[in-house]
């Protein structure tokens, strides 16, 4: 039956499978199929670099065009990762070098990237086409001078929220006069001035620039400049939006703006004076897309401005907003699908604005499309959160975080077990959740219970009992990653649950109570899991068994426990005992 | 001279500032509290039998904003973020914190708390040792007495003893407390700090 149809059929039909779900199901079908499946595989993802290695990845896919790795756990990003801890991208780019010479992408998030592997990059894929390094880190401008300098159809550089050591803005003028092909630049993250008359220069022998994200050190006076020069500009980060108030920097600005009749996304904004928006009200109708969450605007400049955005889609902004300017986008923006609010002044306990679950209430109720909300605030009550959820059962990525740990419902005192009890019931399509506030197991076994598309949850100050974990293990069908920090879950659950774990791509748990005894016994009887402790403090063994580790990071893996572990990382397998002996020898 | 948090009377108290005897005079005005000599952590144990008082527990604020002060993480905001944060900070001028330090004349005024004033007389009180720190109100506050009650009942999971309690004052100086009259002190105090004592 497999030979009835020719392969170059089957080649040409497979090419329009483009998701990986659909790949990997054809590939299961039999042999030849697998085999034809693989070898026109063009696009990888590996969301957990450490579950395969380089060679098994070029093992089954020979031609490969775009790889996208990501490294480090997501509570790297609030400094829960100890420096060092791993998630480098050279040794996956030293074997790609060799095995696919026609790589033209390659995306990361929280990798440690050099300067040795920029260099690598720039010289080894003579098509080479888009690198985006999302939150990584290791490199410096020199590294970016490389890939100006020789990726020569260079289309799309984007260095998202990466840490760069900025030692100079010159790399941009390593962008050759003849390279005319960037689409989409995204320097935001940088410190230091780059040249302008360079960067001038680049974006106006780039028609097809479609991205533009400026990094601070732009003055507002010299943005005219580049709108000009790129006016089919879809996307674009001002750079700081502050100058003297004068009245030609003003028009100048409001005259560019006029001309881009392509604008639909906004961010930057940095240090923004307030009289300089109302430069932008003449492409404000067409936005869909507005990050103003480094903008300390405030209200009524703020809500002002964001209300002329009739056609919002996706809006990230500071607290400064407050419930009333929340009320007002709920009236004036019916298309908003993604709403991000976060603190402008997160270590104060009391809050400087009158934020409060009241703002995510009015958007819950006038905005039917809202699926995705993230908001930080000082307060929350289980009737609120009842209301957003019946309100909003399209509802795929929630989260929620209430500043002060373990703050319960302010109304009741109660802990806000029902409230979130009535998203996950309510809002059956959801596939992210992160929770804060007073929480008992009660929340975990609804959670269990109801949730069965959840992929994602963050749990930090919760629960009373391993009854809680297991209720998530145990009932969440489709989790994949579980991020959980300072909650009394311990070892009968995650030992109960062992199995579960080789469903997942990955269990993180800090400041909890998981024994070290416990971590070697799963490490030694999942050989299909890496279980790694850190512990900063000293050898998991120095203590007794029963001492609960500091950190523990568990995936699924078939390329074996790490190679590159820094001193602080454990690997629990069915070495681990003599290896410890032997350390402290 | 060290201003010791017991209750009860240190040989080293300084003249004229006997904690014992404002102690008796506090006991007529605040009979629900500390009635006998005591040290410090008995009076914890006390303290902690004992209902808390409404007034007490509207101290309770907790303030992060000191970089040492914080839980690792917590928030959950990225470096960029927090970046942003001290941005905020440095730009609207001064720590709100200091900004609620002007002490008028009067602000003691048996502990009355006037709507308009509530706000205008926190001071930000770090343990040394303890992660977070708090605020406390010294408009409420008309001794030495009072207030090292209130910070005892504050960080009130701590079993401590022998800390000392020590002030900044508007020139940025660290000194002991209970050197000077209370009005000075309050006039001057920027934030507390308890260090262990042998520091």
């Amino acid at each position: 039956m497999a030979q009835s149809f020719p392969e170059d059929v089957l080649v040409h039909v497979f090419s329009f499978l483009n998701c990986d779900k659909d790949r990997n199901a054809v590939s299961l079908v039999c042999k030849s199929w697998y085999d034809i499946e693989r070898s026109s595989r063009r696009r990888i993802f590996i969301g957990n670099c450490y579950a395969v290695s380089p060679e098994i990845l070029i093992r089954r896919f020979p031609d490969v065009r775009a790889v996208e790795l990501k490294g480090k756990p997501h509570f790297a990003d609030f400094n829960l990762v100890p420096e060092g801890w791993g998630g480098y991208v050279y040794p996956w780019v030293v074997s790609m070098a060799r095995a696919y010479p026609w790589l033209e992408e390659i995306k990361l998030k929280r990798m440690v990237v050099t300067d040795e592997s920029l260099e690598l990059i720039s010289k080894s894929f003579k098509n080479f086409k888009v690198l985006v390094l999302l939150s990584c880190e290791g490199f410096t401008t020199d590294g970016l001078a490389y890939i100006a300098a020789n990726c020569r159809n260079l289309r799309e550089l984007d260095l998202g929220e990466s840490e760069v050591e900025d030692l100079s803005g010159h790399w941009l003028s390593h962008f050759p006069d003849n390279c005319t092909s960037l689409v989409s630049l995204n320097i935001s993250c940088l410190v230091s001035e780059v040249s302008f008359s360079a960067l001038e220069r680049l974006v106006a022998r780039s028609p097809n620039l479609k991205t533009l994200r400026l990094n601070r050190a732009v003055p507002l006076e010299k943005l005219p400049n580049l709108l000009y020069c790129a006016p089919q500009l879809v996307e674009l980060g001002t750079g700081v939006y502050f100058a003297e108030i004068q009245s030609d920097i003003f028009s100048n600005l409001a005259e560019a703006f006029l001309g881009c009749k392509q604008l639909k996304g906004l961010s930057g904004f940095w240090d923004v004076v307030p009289a300089y928006l109302p430069a932008m009200y003449s492409v404000c109708s067409r936005i869909t897309s507005l990050n103003l969450s480094y903008a300390t605007a405030q209200n009524p400049d703020l809500v002002h401005f964001v209300s002329q955005c009739s056609n919002l889609q996706r809006l990230w902004v500071l607290d400064y907003i407050e419930d009333t300017g929340l009320e007002a986008l709920a009236a004036s923006c019916k298309d908003l699908q993604e709403l991000r609010v976060f603190p402008s002044d997160p270590y104060d306990a009391e809050g400087n604005v009158t934020l409060t679950e009241q703002g995510l209430v009015a958007v819950s109720e006038g905005c039917p499309k809202l699926q995705s909300v993230l908001y930080f605030c000082r307060q929350m009550s289980n009737a609120a959160l009842v209301t957003i959820a019946r309100n909003r059962p399209n509802m795929i990525r929630f989260r929620l975080c209430i500043i002060e740990p373990r703050a319960p419902d302010y109304l009741t005192l109660e802990p806000l077990d029902t409230g979130f009890g009535a998203i996950v019931e309510n809002c059956k399509e959801l596939r992210r959740l992160s929770m804060s506030g007073l929480l008992t197991d009660r929340v975990f076994e609804y959670i269990g219970t109801h949730a069965k598309k959840l992929e994602m949850l963050s749990i930090a100050f919760a629960g009373n009992s391993d009854l809680g974990l297991h209720h998530v293990l145990s009932g969440c069908e489709s989790l994949r990653k579980l991020e959980i920090r300072d909650c009394p879950f311990g070892d009968k659950a995650l030992l109960a649950n062992a199995t579960k774990l080789e469903t997942m791509r990955s269990l993180w748990m800090s400041s909890c109570s998981v024994s070290f005894g416990a971590c070697k016994l799963l490490g030694q009887k999942m050989p299909r899991l890496n279980v790694e402790v850190i512990n900063e403090r000293g050898p998991p063994d120095s203590g007794p068994e029963s001492c609960p580790v500091e950190k523990l990071y568990v995936y699924r893996t078939i390329a074996g426990p790490r190679v590159d572990m820094p001193g602080f990382v454990w690997t629990m397998d069915e070495h681990v005992s003599s290896r410890l002996s032997r350390a402290t020898e | 001279m060290n201003l010791q948090l017991e209750l009860a009377l240190s040989s080293n108290l300084d003249e004229g500032f006997d904690l014992n005897d404002r102690n008796e005079e506090r006991q007529e005005e605040n009979s629900r509290l500390m009635k006998r000599k005591r040290s410090f952590d008995e009076t914890f144990e006390e303290i902690k039998s004992v209902q808390v008082p409404q007034t007490l527990s509207l101290l309770d604020h907790i303030d992060l904003c000191d970089e040492e002060d914080r839980v690792v993480g917590w928030p959950p905001i990225n470096s960029w973020r927090k970046k942003i944060c001290h941005h905020h900070q440095n730009r609207r001028g001064r720590n709100t914190i200091m900004n609620y330090v002007t002490v008028e004349n009067g602000g003691r005024d048996g502990g009355e708390r006037s709507g308009g004033r509530s706000n205008f007389t926190y001071v930000k009180v770090k343990m040394e040792g303890v992660g977070i720190a708090r605020k406390v109100d010294l408009s409420r506050h008309h001794s030495y007495q009072t207030l090292i009650e209130t910070l005892m009942a504050m960080f009130d999971n701590e079993k401590v003893q022998g800390y000392k309690l020590t002030y900044q004052d508007k020139e940025g100086d660290w000194l002991l407390a209970g050197d000077m009259p209370w009005e000075t002190f309050i006039n001057s105090v920027q934030r507390l700090k308890l260090l262990r004592n042998g520091h």
